[in-house]
């Protein structure tokens, strides 16, 4: 089936197979590999990515569904060199042991403060709480969240 | 189930996929495939099933494209929610957090906010599972069902909608419309409650309440158990038990006692022994039932 | 970049055929299907018959090997049979599913009792160095050890208490699954990505295996999504993608789905039979364990397990005399291997609980008792196990146990008996320690050195090379910090450059906490050895003597800077020393070296906990912590902080959430290996940033490098034995078994208050 999809602000044509998932074409087919496969069940987070600016799971989607929409990855975050203050926030926290999370975790909060951009600790937990993080017991990716707000607000 | 045809890297079968643009086409297709076919929402629920190999649709049918199942409107019946409204537009809706809290509060425990995302009420609903949330909380607001197909609609009671079997009464051919949910009567407080083993996880028990004082004698009561049958109930005699008596916290214990004694788990449910879910049913129905008598008297001011 | 993320043009995608039942033998298989869709095969049939045991940490000695690379006698649901690579995944999973097996069950068993009564063995043969050895009664390892008279030393005590303590069977939920990328070179040799923990065992295992020799086979480097010790042994999916690999001549990636990821691997589930004994005044005067290991179907580690439990069993407190019987036991479920700590949550969670418990009997408050008998400065210790002893020359454990209890106030704690509503708090206490590496003076049978690689490059910047591996503890950058305290530079001027097992010197692999220590230990000799050279280069440049000069960092330029102190216009920076070097033909400035650790000082930590639990419901709330630790000098406090987060996390996940629990219908795991069935917490199931304190001793490693040492291990240690004793404070019961979950708590207080 042809397909079109603006992956990053840019529009790509595709063919697809109906079977094939949304996590597997941006992996594969587009080679941004930072959203990950970690459980495929919608579990644990790791292929978090933005749809129509909403924060979903690849994972658990068709290609064929992001006909015509919009899909933001970790990879279009960044500005060039500038790095967006999310993911600056997360080098500085040490929220970063593995890694393989973090893509996750970081397009999961920045659509946390996309929608609410003063977000108590307890808001920032209840929102990320679908994103599993085996290294970290999340102390500085919560940190992290809150630098990025605070400084957002400077 | 067979270790070696489980695959969750990718949907491992192939399939048809339509993307009808109307529920008349939409029940066109789900009358010409019927048992063939499954119905793609959000996909939470449909795509995992297909990689676990526990269902091997030929045909996938994707409703998202038709607009008029995606709402929450009000209407003189009561709130007229879509099948294909997201759990997390439920979550965030004025009405609902105004007129139907519970609903609100009980699609607010389902996963996460990605989950929240795509997952549907009816597809929540649909997937027929004993902790369904939402299917909790729509009993205790007595809605009704409305069920799509060729041969026209018909209505179906949320008491009546699963059929006891780990299953719907929705047809091979038929499709989930929308729900009306009628407006909880004013000073009516009302509560939903669930636990699991984290709070990223399905109910092991859950516990919806409506209450409605009238001079601090109960009014109206409704109380339904999730998870510990294999459809979600009303308790009906617990809800006896209180109508037309005084809140004392003796009430309020017999009524949570009452709901104990309805648990009907399946032999085969591994997650938690009877014993388990006996006294948390009971833990549960006591909250609700205390949160929601606190709003019920707070409204009653 | 992490090995599932890598992709090589004209790759197969593989798909390993796994065993449905827990203990069969395949009568026949037929693979006609899989040729037909064009993919490629192999079997147990054609694949090197070679026994081995997948982890090369030990001396072959004591190294027992029961493995294949496919087998034709599962003995685990899961086990590999067989593998297929084809095009695409989905075409690889139908010429998976075209394979035919034919099975002759056999009798299974999933627990170490029942193990040892079977009539069909699990293992017949296993083979130690060149030596095949019967299994008896599924038994496939045994260590027993006695010192002193442990019959005299419980006669001397006045207390003596015995417990069976059993924990759970976990799983590692690392978050990248098992993988491995296999490319075949013309010269018959192959390249490997994969998730591992040791790029240079990888190699010599495949080596061992295929015959290839080792320099043909090049281990690359690459990120790793986690491991927390399932990855010290090489991991199935690498010799089954090199054995696709070499049969198709095409680049072959497998990696595991998480529900197979899940059938892989799994922690060691232990059967402890502690008794202690003490004197009214609080000494400890013997010890007594029995230790049964469910290991599933094939030994890893178990042996050096077997060495390692009465090692950390023994340093944690001073017992005169010990006795110690220890037994590894097949069963027919998913193969254990190190699981951060190997051993030591498990015990440490044993005898602190049994500690309070003796402690409650004498009368002595329990944080008092642990000080009276902690094994601390001065003091011998085993440090994997009794071929590995030193003397501890750092300790920082009653600053942390004192400096905890202030803190939360640990005399006015709760008491079990005054609770009787719903909620009900406690507070629990309990330290630990882990080593850092298992180096000692001596060999012992544990293979403990790496190597590194520095140069001096032209502008004065550095390389470094080591392949030790990062799983994102922050080892590789706290080598930097070393490289870069040492020689004076900016730490933005050292690189830390990718590698290979063809440009890197052997290192045996990350674990035991051995990054900083033992990887840093050499990083700071090559940083020692590059010193000396520049040292040399510069006194010719300057024309003064090599030890004269002094170097210093000059933040401005960005360089390390020789001079001849005192003296003006004597002095050259590191670019100039290098620039010059290459000009007038020197020669190189660099140094490449291998380093042992003469000791592995344990790293120690100690918990306050205070937990709420809800009578009602069974669930246990964590409402405060206090942790320290004692890791000498803090070469990363954010990082190390780190460490002590996830320790926590995993620790309370260890003792409130976490099993693996098989069906014995099927011999399967009952949550199919399916993670919506094996919780970890969430962000919302631990505690606020507020209620977490992590504070770090004041004390210097004499033998680490910048007086360091360890954290990884030592961080998750004692928390199971301390939310357990908070949880005993709260309710006044204590539990033997782990998970320590609503359902028991529930039960237990029924059983206890009707």
């Amino acid at each position: 089936m042809n397909i079109e999809v603006t992956v990053n602000g840019r529009r790509k044509r595709f063919d697809v197979e109906p079977n094939t998932l949304l996590l597997n074409l941006l992996r594969d087919g587009l080679y941004l590999k930072g959203a990950k496969y970690g459980c495929g069940i919608g579990e644990c987070g790791a292929c978090t990515v933005h749809l129509d600016g909403e924060a979903v799971l690849s994972c658990m989607i068709l290609a064929v569904e992001a006909d015509g929409r919009r899909v933001d990855t970790i990879e279009g975050l960044a500005d060039g060199d500038e790095l967006d203050p999310i993911q600056e926030a997360f080098i500085e926290e040490g929220a970063i042991q593995c890694g393989f999370c973090t893509p996750g975790f970081i397009m999961a909060a920045k659509a946390l403060l996309n929608e609410n951009p003063y977000p108590s600790e307890g808001e920032i937990r209840e929102y990320l709480k679908g994103n599993m993080c085996r290294c970290t017991g999340y102390v500085n990716i919560v940190k992290a969240v809150q630098s990025a707000a605070q400084k957002a607000r400077e | 189930m067979d270790i070696n045809r489980f695959n969750t890297h990718i949907v491992p079968i192939r399939f048809d996929y339509h993307a009808p643009k109307s529920l008349e086409e939409a029940v066109g297709l789900l009358a010409e495939y019927g048992e063939e076919a499954q119905i793609l929402a959000g996909g939470t629920d449909l795509i995992p099933k297909i990689k676990q190999r526990i269902l091997e649709p030929k045909h996938v049918i994707d409703l998202k494209a038709i607009p008029e199942l995606a709402c929450i409107e009000e209407t003189p019946d009561g709130a007229k929610i879509g099948a294909l409204t997201k759990l997390r537009t439920i979550e965030l809706s004025p009405l609902i957090n105004k007129k139907l809290p519970v609903l609100g509060e009980a699609a607010r425990a389902i996963g996460s906010v990605q989950i929240r995302n795509r997952g549907t009420i009816g597809g929540n609903l649909c997937n027929a599972s004993p902790c369904a949330d939402t299917a909790t909380a729509l009993m205790v607001l007595d809605a009704v069902a409305l069920v799509d197909s060729v041969e026209g609609k018909r209505e179906v009671p949320i008491g009546e909608f699963f059929d006891g079997r780990g299953q719907t009464i929705v047809a091979p051919n038929e499709m989930l419309k929308e729900l009306i949910v009628p407006l909880l009567p004013e000073g009516t407080g009302s509560a939903f409650v669930k636990v699991g083993w984290t709070t990223f996880d399905i109910a092991t028990v859950n516990v919806a309440v409506a209450l409605r004082l009238d001079d601090e004698k109960v009014a109206d009561c409704r109380i339904a158990l999730g998870a510990c049958s294999p459809a979600p109930f009303r308790v009906r005699r617990a809800e006896e038990a209180l109508k037309g008596k005084e809140l004392t916290g003796e009430a309020l214990e017999e009524a949570a006692q009452i709901v104990s004694e309805h648990i009907e788990p399946r032999e085969r449910w591994r997650r938690a022994p009877p014993e388990y879910r006996r006294k948390t049913s009971k833990v549960l129905a006591l909250e609700a039932l205390t949160g929601a008598a606190e709003e019920a008297r707070r409204l009653a001011k | 970049m992490f090995a599932s993320d890598f992709s090589l043009p004209t790759m197969l995608h593989a798909r390993v055929l796994k065993s449905p039942y827990p203990h069969a033998r395949v009568k026949s298989i037929d693979v006609s299907g899989v040729e037909e869709l064009g993919a490629t095969v192999v079997t147990f049939e054609e694949t090197p018959r070679v026994r081995y045991c997948p982890r090369l940490v030990s001396v072959p000695s004591a190294t027992y090997k029961d493995w294949l690379v496919l087998t034709g006698k599962p003995k685990y649901v899961g086990e590999p049979i067989a593998a297929v690579a084809a095009e695409t995944e989905e075409l690889a999973q139908r010429a998976l599913e075209s394979i035919r097996v034919e099975y002759e069950r056999l009798e299974a068993a999933f627990d170490a009792e029942d193990s040892m009564g079977m009539k069909d063995p699990i293992h017949e043969e296993i083979e130690l160095e060149d030596e095949v050895l019967r299994v008896e009664k599924n038994i496939g390892c045994t260590l027993e050890i006695t010192e002193g008279d442990v019959e005299e030393g419980f006669r001397e005590a006045d207390f003596v208490i015995e417990r069976t303590y059993r924990t759970n069977r976990r799983y590692h939920n690392q978050l990248e699954t098992k993988t491995a990328v296999v490319r075949p070179e013309p010269d018959g040799g192959v390249t490997i990505w994969s998730t591992t923990q040791t790029i240079h065992n990888s190699r010599l295992l495949i080596h061992d295996i295929f015959g290839i020799p080792v320099g043909k086979i090049r281990v690359v480097k690459v990120a790793l999504g986690g491991s927390f010790g399932s990855s010290i042994h090489v991991n199935p999916p690498v010799p089954i993608a090199v054995a696709l690999a070499l049969k198709s001549r095409r680049p072959v990636r497998l990696s595991y789905t998480r529900e197979e990821d899940h059938h892989d691997h799994c922690s060691y589930q232990m059967v402890f039979k502690l008794r202690l004994g003490a004197k009214e005044d609080g000494t400890l005067t013997a010890g007594h364990l029995d230790t049964v290991l469910d290991i599933g179907a094939h030994q890893i580690q178990a042996y050096p397990l077997l060495g390692c439990v009465v090692g950390w069993w023994v340093s944690l407190y001073k017992l005169p005399a010990k006795s110690y019987v220890g037994k590894a036991v097949y069963t027919n479920k998913v193969p254990s291997c190190a699981f951060r700590g190997y051993g030591n949550p498990q015990i440490t969670w044993a005898v602190e609980t049994l500690m309070d418990e003796l402690a409650e009997k004498l009368g002595i408050d329990p944080l008092d008792f642990r000080l009276k008998n902690y094994i601390g400065e001065g003091d011998l210790f085993w440090g994997q196990g009794p071929t590995v002893k030193s003397i501890i020359q750092s300790c920082g454990v009653e600053e942390i146990l004192q400096r905890g209890a202030e803190m939360i106030d640990w005399y006015n704690r709760p008491k079990p008996e005054g609770q009787t509503g719903r909620y009900r708090r406690g507070i629990g206490m309990g330290r630990g320690y882990h080593t850092s590496s298992a180096g000692a003076p001596v060999p012992s049978s544990i293979v403990d050195f790496g190597g590194a690689f520095l140069k001096l490059n032209e502008d004065g910047t550095l390389d470094y090379v080591t392949a030790l591996m990062d799983h994102g503890c922050g080892t590789l950058e706290a080598h930097a910090k070393i490289i870069a305290e040492e020689l004076c530079v900016p730490l933005e001027n050292v690189n830390v450059i990718s590698a290979d097992t063809g440009t890197t010197v052997y290192d045996v692999c990350t674990h035991a906490s051995r990054g900083v220590y033992s990887g840093g230990g050499a990083a700071l000799k090559v940083a020692k050895q590059v010193e000396e050279k520049i040292r040399e280069y510069a006194a010719r440049m300057l024309d003064a003597y090599p030890h004269a000069l002094k170097i210093y960092c000059d933040e401005e330029r960005g360089q390390g800077v020789v001079t001849a102190e005192g003296i003006e216009d004597r002095s050259v920076t590191y670019e100039e020393i290098a620039t010059t070097a290459r000009h007038k033909n020197w020669g190189m400035i660099a140094s490449v070296d291998s380093y042992r650790q003469p000791s592995c000082p344990p790293h120690f930590t100690g918990y306050f906990v205070e937990v709420e639990v809800d009578t009602w419901t069974g669930k246990v709330r964590l409402e405060r912590v206090i942790a320290g630790a004692d890791i000498g000098t803090v070469i990363n406090p954010d990082l190390a902080a780190g460490q002590i987060h996830g320790g926590l996390a995993m620790g309370w996940s260890m003792t409130t959430l976490e099993d693996t629990r098989y069906d014995p219908l099927d011999g399967d795991l009952m949550n199919r290996g399916f993670i919506n069935n094996y919780k970890i917490p969430s962000t919302q199931d631990l505690l606020d940033l507020d209620d977490l304190t992590v504070f770090f001793a004041d004390t210097y490693e004499p033998t680490g490098p910048f007086g360091a040492k360890g954290i990884g291990e030592g961080a998750l240690n004692p928390v199971a034995g301390t939310v357990a004793n908070a949880i005993q404070n709260a309710l006044g019961i204590r539990f033997y078994e782990l998970p320590i979950t609503p359902i028991r708590i529930l039960q237990a207080l029924e059983e206890k208050e009707g």
